[in-house]
């Protein structure tokens, strides 16, 4: 409500008064998240050459940036999905037993040309989109907390990809895997660029707007006129959707199927998404944030292993990384927020 | 007020005791009743007296776990360190106690001062630092994990592949008086946390704090040493299950308390203690542990394959869920 007062025409215009000023300092408490989520990647990439070159004493070439793009795709995949229901105040905890699901079916069935390669992409986009789906129906009209909906679907859905694959083993057909990887240059970063386009292009859509309305304040949302039920329902499709081709692009970039291949992403795009700014009570944060999350923490542990950290730290540190990014921005929240 | 006006119909005392929260907690036994019987059907059997002991010692280990993340739910967080907490403590009482009964004591001891530590490390990041309890406590259960993988290298130190002590696996396995120790010692953690809560001034201060930091500290509650206080006691609860689980199971293993994390939550939702705080009581957690380890137990007799209980599971856990776990209408 008092981003509205800040942000309605009314506030003087022309001159610069105490009101513009008010509204810069919100447009920078708004961004400030996003904007140390980009100086977070940044930073990390900078320790990252220089582990690189004292180690190796040369610089990482275009193999090593195919490198990180290729291991951050599912995640980054996966913590936009994320980041769409959180945004709703909701939370997707069955993101990993889509991933062991689409991972296991993109395994089995993608192979065999183009036609019905293309064919088993879509099918198990949809078949994401149905999870999804299921996730959003319980909780928009069987109004049960998100937390719990995909806590009981995260079981059913790792069930099946048990199901259709019970022990690991298949591989995505070697043509498919370029469309994703290249060990010769970052191409996988061109789509991470157009995920980030489209969520910059999403975002101002009528559903994005619905989305931050819900998620900001729902009882208002409702008295506009935002059909909150149904931006609830559509929101856990599209986090079903971009779980399913998180799980798709998991399986095109390690070498075969696993039925529990996706477990972990179940939190770690949670981690991704909030170290890139998206706030868990819901209205702020975006997309860009998020795949900037799964960026760090993928050059994270490319940093431990030039940092010469014994792998069994590795959590330790993780852990570390994950308390101190999201207190220390935290406590620079509310000191912008003191001093607004 | 004149005496013509029309007073309220007062409810009766039968519908007061037994509110809706309540309700729930009967509801869930009531379940595990059916279940029991479910599995006796399935498997004539399966609800004899050692048959329903054995369900109910494996629940012991989720209802211990379960105890902490009651008192984190109803403040409205969450423990997301539960597994290597529990698994931290489980190795560290290996390797201290390295086998002597002598060193049992101690390692008991050091194991559930690790738990309280990981547990007030986690309130003070929410409490003081403000940061969300979803991350402080997951990015804790990565601490906890390198930690315990890291100091013992992969769990391949000379201490921590050691059997647990003789008088530690016999109080977990063994029997007093034609019952399983560890139920006994589940019944008095049962005794001990529902006095706390409904009959100590602390229990009050939880509830307060779950319906409503602000007013709880208006009416002079501290907040934060209440918060700080219930995750250093859900990190106890879970060393204490890890220490249990070690002299269950015959030693300390990597990834012991994974199962733990969504099993713990789902006990505390299904025994009707509303996730976002405020409203439930441990005795609903206690029939949610039990509903779990009966239902996973009556799927193994129908010898289900694994996929197909995983299935299983998570429907069972939605259909309970929409039975009675529904928010309020938002008409």
């Amino acid at each position: 409500m008092l981003e509205r007062a800040l942000l309605s025409p009314i506030s003087g215009r022309g001159e610069q008064g105490p009101r513009q000023l008010a509204r810069r300092r919100q447009l920078v408490a708004q961004n400030a998240p996003l904007v140390v989520a980009v100086v977070l990647v940044v930073g990390m990439l900078a320790i990252y050459i220089v582990l690189y070159a004292i180690s190796l004493s040369a610089f990482p070439g275009t193999f090593e940036a195919a490198s990180i793009t290729d291991h951050a795709i599912p995640l980054s995949l996966a913590a936009v999905g994320q980041t769409m229901v959180i945004l709703t105040r909701g939370i997707d905890l069955s993101v990993g037993g889509m991933m062991d699901l689409t991972n296991a079916l993109a395994a089995l069935k993608i192979q065999g040309g183009f036609l019905t390669e293309a064919l088993w992409t879509v099918i198990i986009l949809l078949i994401g989109a149905a999870g999804g789906l299921l996730n959003g129906l319980l909780v928009a009209f069987g109004r049960i907390q998100p937390i719990l909906v995909t806590l009981g679907t995260l079981s059913i859905f790792q069930g099946l990809a048990l199901w259709v694959l019970p022990s690991p083993g298949g591989h995505v057909a070697t043509g498919y895997t370029s469309l994703f990887l290249n060990p010769n240059a970052p191409s996988a970063l061109l789509w991470v660029i157009l995920l980030g386009l489209a969520w910059v292009a999403f975002r101002r859509s009528r559903l994005g707007v619905q989305i931050f309305a819900t998620g900001n304040d729902e009882q208002s949302a409702r008295a506009n006129s935002v059909p909150v039920i149904r931006t609830r329902l559509l929101v856990y499709v599209l986090g079903g959707t971009l779980a399913a081709g998180a799980g798709v692009a998991l399986a095109t970039t390690s070498t075969g199927g696993d039925a529990t291949g996706g477990d972990v992403f179940t939190l770690s795009s949670i981690a991704a998404a909030v170290i890139g700014g998206v706030s868990l009570f819901g209205g702020r944060g975006s997309a860009v944030g998020a795949i900037c999350g799964a960026f760090v923490l993928t050059v994270l542990i490319d940093i431990l292993f030039f940092a010469n950290v014994d792998p069994l730290f590795q959590p330790f540190f993780q852990g570390l990384f994950l308390v101190l990014a999201v207190g220390a921005s935290t406590l620079v929240g509310r000191y912008l927020m003191r001093r607004r | 007020m004149s005496s013509t006006a029309e007073t309220p119909p007062t409810p009766s005392r039968l519908r007061t005791t037994l509110n809706p929260d309540r309700r729930k907690i009967i509801y869930g036994f009531a379940a595990v009743v059916a279940l029991f019987v479910l599995g006796d059907i399935l498997k004539p059997g399966f609800a004899t007296a050692s048959g329903i002991q054995q369900v109910l010692q494996v629940s012991s280990f989720v209802g211990l776990v379960a105890a902490g993340q009651t008192f984190v739910i109803l403040v409205g967080g969450i423990d997301l360190s539960v597994p290597w907490v529990l698994n931290a403590a489980a190795i560290v009482m290996i390797a201290q106690a390295s086998g002597s009964n002598g060193q049992l004591w101690l390692g008991i001891v050091v194991a559930l001062a690790i738990g309280l530590a990981f547990g007030v490390v986690n309130g003070l990041g929410i409490a003081l630092l403000g940061v969300p309890a979803v991350v402080m406590t997951l990015g804790m259960n990565g601490i906890a994990q390198g930690l315990s993988l890291g100091v013992t290298h992969g769990l391949t130190c000379s201490g921590c592949t050691k059997p647990p002590p003789m008088t530690l696996v016999n109080l977990m396995t063994g029997k007093t008086g034609g019952i399983y120790t560890s139920l006994l010692i589940w019944l008095a953690v049962i005794a001990l946390v529902t006095f706390v809560l409904s009959f100590t001034t602390f229990g009050r201060r939880v509830y307060a704090v779950g319906n409503s930091q602000r007013v709880s500290h208006l009416a002079g509650v501290n907040v934060k040493v209440v918060t700080v206080a219930l995750y250093g006691l859900s990190g106890v609860f879970a060393a204490m299950a890890g220490v249990a689980l070690a002299g269950f199971g015959g030693g300390a293993t990597v990834g012991m308390g994974d199962p733990y994390l969504f099993q713990s939550i789902a006990a505390v939702v299904i025994g009707g203690t509303y996730i976002l705080g405020g409203r439930g009581h441990y005795l609903g957690t206690v029939a949610g542990a039990i509903v779990l380890t009966t239902l996973v137990s009556v799927l193994l007799a129908t010898n289900a394959p694994n996929y197909a209980r995983d299935i299983v599971y998570g429907v069972v856990i939605l259909v309970i869920l929409l039975l009675y776990g529904r928010g309020r209408s938002e008409a």
